[in-house]
Order: structure tokens, then sequence, then C-alpha cells
């Protein structure tokens, strides 16, 4: 029987790698040191596995096929899209979990989308490079698990649909037949305009309405926002929250304390890094 | 008009090195292979971003359609592009 052990919202923000010197000397160091405490913190929780949740970006997936959920059960390396620091590389995966997740999913609800050999993009490979890459040069053997939901291009996923979809992860992960010490990793958000004319706009009300609904565990609140209400106030990169809400489905009741926050115009978001407390 | 079928090929554009040269090389040959009409050729010709944003295209593609085909595709550039009212590329030629 597995156990999920804790949880993270980060950001995946690709201009820190693309423009890692644009903002203040300051503020990137303290987003860089915050991505360090979250590894600090994983490994502390002595994890097996993580289940990093990110969006497509209209770049892993074509119009030809756009799952609301797909889960990597196989080989996974990436990212796809490489940049300045995040060459691409075999991630260490870990299949038996992932076809677990997958099969009991498909028995109580859940039509995962499978990816049996996965490519991730920077929305898992940033978080598993900068969090989960530290922890295992200290020795841990940590599996990553890819999870791509609908929140970058329509039709959206819901809401409600994340949160159930955490549920479903908790669920599969306490019907593990292994020990498993599972950390779900929500990659994405908050406030941000994704090749829009308002691109580089940040709304820190949002953002820290946001951040307070998962420090609180609010599911209620975050099940009730509106893609309409998201998109007005957090931009079309605001409705990667929906990474954020899978965690929180996946905990909950579980409390949380912001690592850190900034509004970086210069790297176009809200960078918001918080741990959810299981 | 299809905003599918112009979010088809910008997703290759994105990320198929054989299209995204072929874009290059012999855009007329590679626009008569899909079923665009007159205004959507020219908006992917002349690189037209608010004009594929007003026609639906999700602006996700449009930038990442940008990063990889533009021949300068730094940000600023693409802000820049953005900033012109839909049509004024297409209608400059």
């Amino acid at each position: 029987m597995g156990k999920i052990v804790g949880g993270f919202m980060v950001p995946h923000d690709p201009i820190m790698f693309q423009a890692p010197e644009a903002p203040a000397p300051e503020v990137r160091q303290r987003m860089w040191a915050a991505f360090d405490s979250c590894a600090e913190r994983l490994a502390k929780l002595d994890a097996t596995a993580v289940v990093i949740v990110g969006a497509d970006h209209y770049f892993n997936f074509g119009t030809e096929c756009l799952p609301q959920y797909l889960i990597a059960t196989g080989d996974v390396d990436g990212p796809m899209d490489v940049m300045p620091g995040l060459k691409r590389q075999q991630i260490p995966d870990h299949q038996a979990l992932a076809t677990h997740i997958a099969a009991h999913g498909h028995e109580h609800g859940f039509d995962w989308a499978v990816a049996r050999a996965f490519t991730v993009d920077h929305a898992v490979a940033i978080p598993d490079r900068l969090i989960v890459d530290p922890v295992r040069k200290l020795g841990q053997t940590i599996g990553t698990i890819p999870v791509y939901i609908a929140s970058g291009v329509d039709p959206y996923i819901s809401m409600k649909r994340a949160i159930a979809l955490g549920g479903a992860i908790r669920a599969a992960v306490e019907a593990a037949p292994e020990n498993e010490r599972v950390v779900v990793i929500g990659s994405g958000g908050i406030s941000h305009w994704v090749g829009l004319p308002e691109m580089g706009r940040v709304n820190e009300a949002f953002d820290h309405e946001i951040m307070t609904y998962a420090c609180e565990g609010n599911l209620a609140a975050m099940a009730s926002l509106t893609d309409d209400y998201i998109l007005t106030h957090g931009g079309n990169g605001g409705m990667e929250i929906r990474q954020w809400a899978v965690v929180m489905g996946a905990l909950p009741g579980a409390k949380g304390e912001i690592i850190d926050y900034e509004a970086v115009p210069e790297w176009v978001t809200g960078l918001g890094f918080v741990q959810i407390l299981n | 008009m299809s905003r599918n079928v112009m979010e088809r090929l910008m997703h290759k554009l994105c990320v198929d090195r054989v299209v995204k040269q072929r874009f290059k090389e012999d855009i007329e040959g590679l626009l008569s292979r899909y079923k665009l009409d007159d205004a959507e050729k020219d908006m992917l010709r002349h690189m037209d971003i608010p004009a594929m944003q007003a026609h639906g295209v999700n602006p996700m593609l449009t930038l990442g359609f940008w990063f990889e085909n533009a021949s300068d595709p730094s940000p600023m550039a693409y802000m820049k592009a953005l900033q012109k009212p839909a049509g004024a590329v297409t209608k400059q030629g």
C-alpha cells in the first residue's frame, strides 16, 4: 500500500533559462533558490516516486490528438524543447507504478490516455531537473511519472475534473502493491499571458488568491473558479492552476505553506512556490 | 476558413524539421498541400500574428510558430509583430 507523502506547486518558466539575467539579481537569485528549497524539502520526504503534472503547450500534442489527461507509463526523456542549461536527457521513470495508476483509473472511471514512451516538454523537465535530480544526486532513487492535462489547449479539462483526477491518483497510490512514497508536483502558473499582447503582465492579486486556496486546502474555492474568471485575471497561462488543483485533489484537507513568491514581469509570470504538507 | 487546419500546419511548423525547412524553401508548395483559403495563406506567408489570433489560433501556437520560423525569433520582435493591427502585415505585403 502506497501513500501520498506531500506535494509541491512550482513554476516551469522557460524564460528563466532563456533570459536568466533579466530580473534584478536579488530576485533571480531568490527564484533559483526557491527551487533549491523545494529539492531540500523533497529530500526529507524519502519519496520513491514523483508524479509531475504539467500542461501541454500545443507542443507535445497536435490537432490530431488532444488528450484531457495523459500518463506516461514507459520510458521517459526530455525536454523536447531544449534550451540553454536544459539539455535533453533520459529521465528515471517508475513504470510499474505509472502502469498501476493508469490501470486503477481505467477500473474506476478515469480513462487515462497512455504514453508508452514519451518525451516531455519543459513543463515536466524543469521541475524534474531542478527539484528531483538534486535529490537523486544525494543517492535517493526516485522515479518520475509525467502527467499532462489539458490546460493550454481547448477543450480544457474542468477544474472539478482536475481535482477528481488528483483523487484518482491518490486512490491508485493507496491501492499500490508496494509501499510507495509518492510526491505530487503541480507544475505551472500562476498568472501569465502567453503569446498575447498582454505578455509580461502579472496579476499579483490573482496569484495570492490561488496560493491562499492552496495553503488552506480550499478545494471548493478552486473548483468554483470559472474559465472566464481565470482567463480574465490570470491569463491563458493562468489556466495552469489546474495542475495545482490536481495536487490539492491528491491531498484533500492538507494545508500548505508558501516557500516563496515574486511577480517577475521579466520572466512573464508570477512565480509561486508552495509546499503541501500531508 | 479553418482554424483547425491552420493550427495543424502551425503545430508541424513548431515540431517538424522537414516542414520547417519546406516553409523556408518552398512555402507555396507547402501551403498548397493544406485546405487553406487565400486569407489564411496570407497570414502564414506574412507571419501575421494578430490576424492569426483574430482567426482563433491558440496564442501558444503563434508564439511557438514565431520562435521556430521567424527570421528574428526574439520575444521583442514577436511583441512588435503582435502590436500591429490584424491584417496590417498582410496588406503591406
